[in-house]
């Protein structure tokens, strides 16, 4: 919000020299975040908080900055009108009984005979310098008094009420309204509206109507200076999607006090300019006024808070120059306070027992001590915290894990289109989230896989020359359940295609079993054991595609394959786990000593139909596994010459190994050739079963 | 000179003649082959030279055979000598031949194990968690679609109020929205537990806001400590540890009141700019200084919310951008491309 310096300083006993009043706004909590010369003048931009809606006016800040600067608030001397108003027809206000939350009190000020002109030179400067268009003399009095004040006011012409008639309510269905702006505008129950006899004549506290504004042929005015409650005039300006210099602040909470004195002032300021008479104010309450608040606060405790020493004499300062009328209080310890009114809002959710809190005094005792005051100090350790949470523990362990295997890590947003959305088959129930407001149309739905993502990420990487590509990525996935709660699950994905690494560094083509090995290293890392069964998946080419479940179960908790749908030459493969599968704590486990006596390693090639699974196979060695094998494990699988169509050479490597004695060569020949025997009998091809 | 079956004649037989045959055949020698045929032709134990010389010596007179003996040893220490040190010069050459066959241009590049990363919010992430762990705190951590309440209301924003709104809030259909800010995971934590606390909060958060220096998702660490006596002191002291670890040691912190609605008092926490020092740059616009995060003692009604009496304790909290934080230190110009997910950049960030 931009103040200008000169304006400021009309406030200020010893007025301020630019910097200084930067820097010791600053320090107040009132945050210059630029200047900007204009003329003689400087214009400050301030950060007003959305709880100081009192500093959004020039003696609000001047009441801040004359305590930090050390000098005294010159507030404007205002005259009272109190001629009494020629007769009861001369204005009549009402406040309907069902606005009187939105609207505590209105006060309706008469001035008969003004003469409406252009301002002089010095108003209409005044506010230029904040942006702000002069109009005529009444209505740049009413934005000048709401700039001094904060308080905003509205000028009707008062002849063009029907009736002389203002009552507060509001709107009925159906009502439309003209605003200053020239908009026809559709009003409902929600706007709180100042109506005349007929219909509305301004939207209350955030703009007024085109048919009663004042004119050049305007001779009495009428101006209203109310107090509508924050949400009222938040409710309607949000609604029709308005947002003034009235508005600003009602929504933030004006001061409910300020309406007689900033009646008076404009008053006086009308008269002094446009001529004519002011009447004496009418002041209707609903009844609904804010309280006055009250509280103490006791020194030692806030010394205790802020871990500085503070005077009581500093401490009665600084709360009386904000206008909290410190009194004696009957302690040597506690001040008494008074909320000033143009602070309620900010004060206003009191305590249970309704007193202010502690902390709301506080403050403002210590923003003007100075933060800079108080020293630093390192809480004292009282040991560690509980333990950190699971989900934190296992992701940093996978992350080392796949980072250490070679994958880069990938961060993406969690919004998908709907197409992305429904590219993958996601690993749980449930649909996806949708976003009231997304930022467009790409990122309308929570993501209930990692894939979509990664695939992006990768074709990203593709189209600008990668030779090859391996990301993971560790995020939350999203779904509704099935009664309309959002559920989470953390989920792990990898993908991977082209080359490894640079051909000098031994790089060579990705395929489906180093992504899928990746992911079943990880869970083997985790003491988990995955099994793989083939499955149909959307997004992944059919036949190459698969789901993991834990040993023991079938409910999937993974998926991996090659990715379909996308135009890229490269073939890209890609793996999805739900991070729940991996346990947080690993047990330790002891490590198994290895056999002191050699073992005898014979491999065994068996030539078999492409149609007999891997699975199939180790099931088979399991069945028949000999009492002396210790190990086996797949070396090569080779398809091509010799190896007839339709069939593939498997290479197992078996390893014999007693933890007793040394094996001799004919006991294990005697087993590994019943092995052998076995596994030809049941799977092994040759040519004319299969060239036939 | 070929190898005779017959007896030989002594007298026609010069074993000076010999020695030269033999040293004329040596000399010539530079490969394996021929030394073996050399010594197998010479030194052989059926068809050896040396040996036939010696095959009639049992039918000569005593004293004759003697010198002959002599004059035949002498000749065949003279052909081992000479043929050892033949061995001696080719297993050298062999040596060398072998030397040269094994050697590498040790300039080539090594071939390097192909690794990955981290992303760079993870490490700096991972930085502070380190730091804040060895001052005692634990990790906590929570849903990242939140509700009203946890996001806002036991946060002290009141329905309807414009601090809401500067908070650019992503809703989800049926009334959720995703968390503007990790502070839902210190309401938990405070609701599900007494004080002494100390945790750190990171994670993602989500706004509705997207341009070259926003992005609609980032991630946060918050710090929270309640207890009995926290003081505003023990805020400053804390930020000053954690600050000066995670930015240079001579980092000066420095503290403006502010307005947040979950603290009170609030401050906004500049540092010196560390791309300048201090010293003014453009970063910094010249100012020195660089806004690092927001700060302040736990609202009196964040903790009734929570249940804990304000009356008994007292507490801290701040939040951080981490985002912002990898960007400062790696370089990135940014926001958005933290998220491209560039392995060109992601190959180059390192703790």
């Amino acid at each position: 919000m931009q103040f200008s310096v000169d304006w400021l300083n009309q406030y200020l006993q010893a007025p301020a020299e630019t910097d200084r009043l930067a820097e010791r706004l600053t320090a107040v909590g009132l945050a210059v975040e630029g200047r900007e010369p204009s003329g003689v003048d400087t214009l400050l931009d301030i950060d007003v908080g959305p709880n100081r809606p009192d500093c959004m006016n020039y003696l609000g800040l001047a009441r801040e900055a004359a305590l930090a600067l050390g000098t005294t608030l010159q507030p404007p001397s205002v005259d009272v009108p109190d001629r009494p108003l020629p007769s009861d027809e001369a204005i009549q206000i009402r406040i309907d009984p069902a606005a009187a939350e939105a609207c505590p009190r209105y006060v309706g000020l008469l001035i008969e005979g003004v003469e409406v002109g252009a301002s002089p030179q010095w108003l209409q400067d005044r506010l230029r310098s904040i942006g702000s268009r002069p109009i005529n003399n009444v209505v740049d009095v009413t934005n000048f008094v709401l700039w001094e004040t904060g308080q905003p006011l509205h000028a009707f012409d008062r002849d063009r009420l029907t009736d002389r008639q203002i009552v507060v309510r509001f709107a009925r269905p159906g009502e439309t309204m003209t605003t200053l702006d020239g908009e026809s505008r559709r009003l409902n129950e929600a706007t709180l509206v100042i109506a005349d006899e007929r219909s509305p004549v301004a939207l209350a506290g955030v703009m007024g109507g085109l048919e009663s504004e004042v004119t050049g042929r305007t001779a009495n005015v009428l101006l209203e200076s109310a107090h509508f409650a924050p949400t009222a005039v938040r409710r309607g300006a949000t609604r029709l999607g308005l947002h003034t210099d009235a508005s600003h602040r009602f929504e933030r909470g004006a001061d409910p006090e300020a309406c007689l004195s900033a009646a008076w002032r404009a008053a006086a300021m009308i008269q002094q300019i446009a001529g004519g008479n002011a009447y004496a104010a009418l002041v209707v309450d609903s009844g609904k006024l804010p309280p006055t608040l009250h509280g103490e606060l006791s020194v030692s405790r806030l010394e205790r808070f802020a871990g500085l020493q503070i005077s009581r004499t500093d401490v009665e300062r600084i709360l009386g120059a904000l206008g909290f009328a410190p009194d004696g209080g009957d302690s040597e310890d506690r001040v008494g306070i008074t909320v000033p009114s143009w602070r309620y809002y900010d004060f206003a959710q009191t305590a249970p027992d309704g007193a202010v809190w502690f902390a709301d005094i506080a403050d403002e005792v210590m923003r003007h001590v100075g933060f800079d005051a108080i020293p630093a100090e390192v809480a004292a350790a009282q040991g560690p915290d509980a333990e950190s949470a699971p989900s934190y523990r296992r992701r940093h362990r996978l992350q080392d894990h796949l980072s250490a295997s070679g994958y880069l890590e990938a961060f993406n947003y969690a919004f998908l289109s709907e197409s992305e959305s429904e590219a993958f088959d996601p690993l749980f129930d449930g649909e996806p989230l949708r976003l009231a407001n997304p930022i467009s149309e790409r990122y309308e739905l929570m993501r209930r896989s990692l894939l979509p993502g990664l695939l992006e990420s990768a074709l990203y990487n593709l189209r600008r020359d990668a030779a090859g590509v391996q990301l993971f990525e560790v995020g939350h996935l999203f779904a509704s359940s099935a009664d309309g709660e959002a559920v989470e699950h953390e989920a792990i994905g990898l993908i991977g295609g082209g080359l490894s690494a640079l051909p000098w560094d031994g790089g060579r083509k990705i395929e489906l079993i180093d992504v899928k090995g990746a992911i079943e290293s990880l869970a083997a890392e985790f003491g988990v054991e995955l099994v793989a069964r083939a499955e149909a998946r959307s997004g992944l080419e059919p036949g190459t595609s698969g789901v993991w479940s834990l040993a023991g179960g079938s409910d999937p908790v993974g998926q991996f394959g090659r990715l379909s749908g996308h135009n890229e030459q490269e073939a890209l493969f890609a793996a999805e786990l739900l991070a729940r599968t991996l346990p947080a704590e690993i047990p330790l486990k002891a490590v198994r000593i290895p056999s002191r006596f050699p073992a005898v390693v014979m491999d065994l090639t068996l030539t078999h139909s492409l149609a007999v699974s891997w699975t199939e196979l180790t099931e088979a060695i399991e069945a028949l596994r000999p009492s002396l094998l210790a190990d086996y494990h797949l070396k090569v699988r080779y398809r091509g010459e010799r190896v007839p169509t339709g069939a593939v050479a498997t290479t197992i490597s078996f390893v014999y190994q007693s933890d007793e004695r040394s094996l001799t060569q004919d006991e294990v020949n005697e087993k590994h050739l019943a092995l052998l025997n076995e596994l030809d009998r049941r799977f092994a091809v040759h040519d004319e079963e299969v060239g036939g | 000179m070929t190898s005779s079956s017959l007896p030989p004649s002594f007298e026609s037989t010069d074993l000076d003649a010999l020695a030269r045959e033999f040293e004329q055949q040596a000399s010539g020698i530079t490969e394996r082959a021929e030394w073996d045929a050399l010594r197998v032709e010479w030194l052989g134990r059926k068809q050896g030279r040396l040996r036939t010389l010696l095959a009639g010596l049992g039918e000569l007179p005593a004293e004759q055979r003697k010198a002959w003996g002599r004059g035949v040893n002498q000749l065949k220490q003279t052909v081992e000598e000479r043929l050892e040190g033949l061995d001696a010069e080719l297993r050298a050459r062999e040596r060398r031949a072998e030397r040269l066959a094994l050697a590498e241009d040790v300039s080539l590049p090594g071939r390097r194990p192909h690794i990955g990363r981290l992303h760079p919010v993870t490490l700096v992430t991972r930085e502070i968690e380190t730091i804040f762990r060895a001052m005692g705190y634990s990790v906590a951590e929570g849903p990242e679609v939140e509700d009203d309440f946890h996001n806002f209301g036991a946060l002290n924003f009141p329905p309807d109020h414009p601090a809401r709104e500067e908070q650019d809030t992503l809703f989800l259909e049926g009334g959720l929205l995703l968390r503007t800010h990790t502070s839902p995971v210190q309401i938990r934590t405070m609701m599900q537990r007494k004080p002494p606390i100390r945790i750190i909060c990171p994670g993602r958060v989500y706004r509705n806001d997207n341009d070259l220096r926003h992005s609609p998702v980032f991630h946060q660490v918050e710090c929270l400590m309640v207890d009995r006596g926290v003081t505003f002191g023990h805020l400053k002291g804390t930020l000053e540890a954690f600050l000066t670890r995670l930015f240079a040691p001579q980092t000066r912190v420095l503290l403006r009141p502010s307005y947040f609605p979950f603290v009170e008092p609030g401050a906004e926490v500049d540092i010196t700019c560390p791309f300048c020092a201090g010293s003014g740059c453009a970063t910094c616009s010249q100012s020195g200084w660089m806004e690092i995060l927001g700060a302040g003692m736990v609202d009196p009604r964040v903790l009734a919310a929570c249940d804990l009496d304000p009356e008994v304790y007292s507490g801290f909290a701040f939040g951080l951008g981490v985002d912002r934080v990898a960007m400062i230190r790696y370089g990135f110009p940014n926001i958005r491309m933290l998220f491209d997910n560039d392995q060109r950049l992601l190959r180059q960030v390192r703790a």
